[in-house]
């Protein structure tokens, strides 16, 4: 399975980098050869192995619904660009969908 | 929108509709992945920290009780609790999710394969117009998923037209409400009328109510409705071309923006247009839905496990646990209405359609015993509706308690007083907040049944008017209403209505 050169710009457009063509093609490159590892494992035999998506045998991680102390708006707000009335602003979008 | 024109459609072209229905578990205390409170409201940005501001290194842990309300959400609808499941990963850009992703859940869901019979009755029946009869119906609506993830912030957009994200100079973000746990129900898309959908939307509200996991307030956004809806024609087996409709803030836009829908659509079709597939936004005030974007812009989540959070493992004996919280559902409910008090369906539904109501009932019935349980009924339904409808309030907010209500009843049965007189003592309780007998005491509305009193009475009218009473015995039996007049009056209203009939005919005759 390779990746081809459009398969790397729709990745950029949905990570919304901005490539020159100099960095598609290396980044092509760069990413098929990671692939090419994983064609490694397809040589093995793994119809009895579950998928697994977390080396850890561990399941049922949660908390309990206890609440802990927020931050404080001010340092919230620290690293904003831009803030007003307490929220943080974003510069208008264009082309924005809406999305829930 | 003419009903007649939905109808016309609907003879000619058969509704396909399936139903996303986002619920917020406001119910909580914190937030899906981290400590923050769960609230509605409040000054911007004061609910917020690392995790749900998405800072990184942060690292989000389930909330345990979010997970049980989930699959609590799922038993209540005849759903199968996957044993084995994870969060993922769900990619797209957007300002009110910080991360740029939403913890969410794909292939493994915590619940799929229910169902919810929905019961249709009333006017809309004709929207069924493959149906013969105009009998109401059950549709059983199958329910393909439920899953958890967390709510997005909410964004003002400053300088556009009616606060849409199209031509606004910037926009201001606030995260009280990310993070916040949302269940996410998807439909099958087994939904065929704009009715159908709203009892649907109706009866999952009255069940996550009744598990107390959410306020399902649409207003405030704790339950918020998005429809899938394509039409084809009648006999047609392929489905036709979608869209997808937001913006549905109340089961009355809801059902009024899948009848926009279809006749929009049956209009494309008549003239040999196409459908487009898109998202659309219903807009409430013009009553029409229009393009907010089209499915060419359609996204690709790139969904992949959630690194920071392992898998969960379910047992049997865990699930069952959680089974045994499931409390008494909206349909048993009624079914025991129907036979604990031998209450007629009518005043089963309405009274079980909300809970605040149904414990009414239920507290007012306590005191009256049993036998008088239709009276209760009949005068919430009436008298007490009325109240609540004419004030616009909740039942919990009426100044009418259940001993109230009961004990008016009470002085009814009992004969202390007429039905009209407990219209106007029902009048003074919703003003004063007094007890009835109270209410009838200062009032001296204590209606006379004494058959000696009334007797008296009788015969002095009778004396005073000799040529009413050959009238009367010469054949104008409808006097006996003008008699009945002269007593009450008499009485100043407080004579037994029918004790005094009574003792007229007897003493006429």
């Amino acid at each position: 399975m390779a990746i081809s050169e459009s398969d790397v710009r729709h990745v950029a457009l949905l990570a919304r980098l901005a490539l020159t063509d100099g960095q598609v093609s290396s980044l092509q490159t760069e990413l098929n050869s990671i692939l090419g590892h994983i064609d490694e494992l397809q040589g093995l035999d793994l119809a009895d192995v579950q998928p697994t998506a977390h080396a850890l045998e561990v399941t049922n991680s949660m908390r309990p619904d206890v609440v802990k102390p927020c931050l404080s708006r001010e340092l919230a707000l620290r690293n904003a660009p831009e803030a007003e009335g307490g929220a943080f602003v974003i510069p208008a979008m264009a082309g924005a969908g809406e999305d829930v | 929108m003419a009903k007649d024109r939905l109808s016309e459609v609907l003879e000619r072209y058969e509704a396909v509709i399936g139903l996303e229905i986002h619920t917020e578990l406001t119910s909580l205390k914190s937030k899906m992945f981290c400590g923050c409170p769960v609230e509605f409201g409040g000054e911007p940005n004061t609910r917020v920290c690392p995790v749900c501001l998405g800072l990184p290194g942060a690292l989000p842990v389930p909330n345990e009780a979010a997970v049980e309300a989930t699959v609590l959400a799922g038993l209540a609808v005849n759903c199968d609790i996957a044993l084995w499941s994870q969060f993922h990963r769900k990619q797209y850009f957007y300002p009110d999710m910080p991360k740029d992703y939403q913890i969410s859940q794909y292939d493994l869901p915590f619940c799929s394969g229910g169902h919810l019979d929905v019961e249709v009755d009333g006017d809309a029946v004709f929207q069924r117009v493959d149906r013969d009869s105009e009998e109401e119906y059950t549709a059983r609506i199958g329910i393909t998923r439920i899953h958890l993830e967390e709510d997005t912030g909410k964004m003002i957009h400053v300088g556009g037209a009616e606060g849409r994200i199209s031509g606004a100079e910037k926009s201001l973000v606030d995260f009280n409400r990310a993070g916040t746990p949302l269940m996410e129900l998807v439909s099958e898309p087994d939904i065929r009328t704009p009715e159908e959908a709203r009892r649907f939307a109706q009866k999952l509200r009255l069940i996550m109510l009744t598990l107390g996991v959410s306020d399902c307030s649409m207003e405030e956004g704790s339950m918020r409705v998005d429809g899938n809806i394509s039409i084809r024609l009648r006999g047609e087996i392929e489905l036709g071309t979608k869209s997808e409709i937001k913006n549905m803030n109340s089961f009355k836009a809801l059902h009024d923006a899948l009848a926009y829908e279809i006749v929009r659509q049956a209009d494309l079709m008549d003239v040999g247009e196409r459908v487009v597939q898109e998202t659309r936004h219903w807009d409430v005030g013009a009553k029409r839905t229009s393009m907010l974007r089209s499915k060419e812009e359609a996204h690709d989540y790139r969904y992949f496990p959630e690194p920071d959070m392992v898998p969960f493992a379910f047992t049997e004996e865990w699930v069952e646990s959680i089974a045994q919280r499931v409390p008494e559902l909206p349909d048993a409910k009624r079914e025991r209405f129907m036979g604990t008090w031998d209450l007629p369906k009518y005043d089963a539904v309405v009274l079980t359609s909300d809970l605040a109501m149904a414990g009414f009932f239920e507290a007012a019935v306590a005191q009256t015993g049993p036998a008088r349980a239709k009276s209760v009924a009949n005068t919430m339904i009436n008298d007490f509706s009325a109240h609540l409808n004419a004030e616009g309030i909740g039942v919990d907010e009426s100044p009418v308690k259940p001993s109230m209500l009961a004990e008016l009843v009470v002085l009814v049965d009992d004969g202390t007083i007429s039905g009209k007189q407990a219209k106007e003592v029902f009048s003074a309780m919703v003003k004063t907040g007094e007890a009835p007998a109270v209410i009838v005491e200062a009032r001296n509305m204590r209606q006379v049944s004494d058959t000696s009193a009334i007797e008296a009475v009788v015969d002095a009218i009778i004396a005073a008017n000799p040529d009413e009473v050959a009238s009367y015995r010469g054949g104008k039996i409808g006097l006996v209403g003008w008699f009945v007049g002269q007593v009450m009056r008499e009485m100043r209203g407080q004579g037994n209505p029918k004790v005094v009939n009574e003792v007229l005919r007897r003493k006429l005759g």
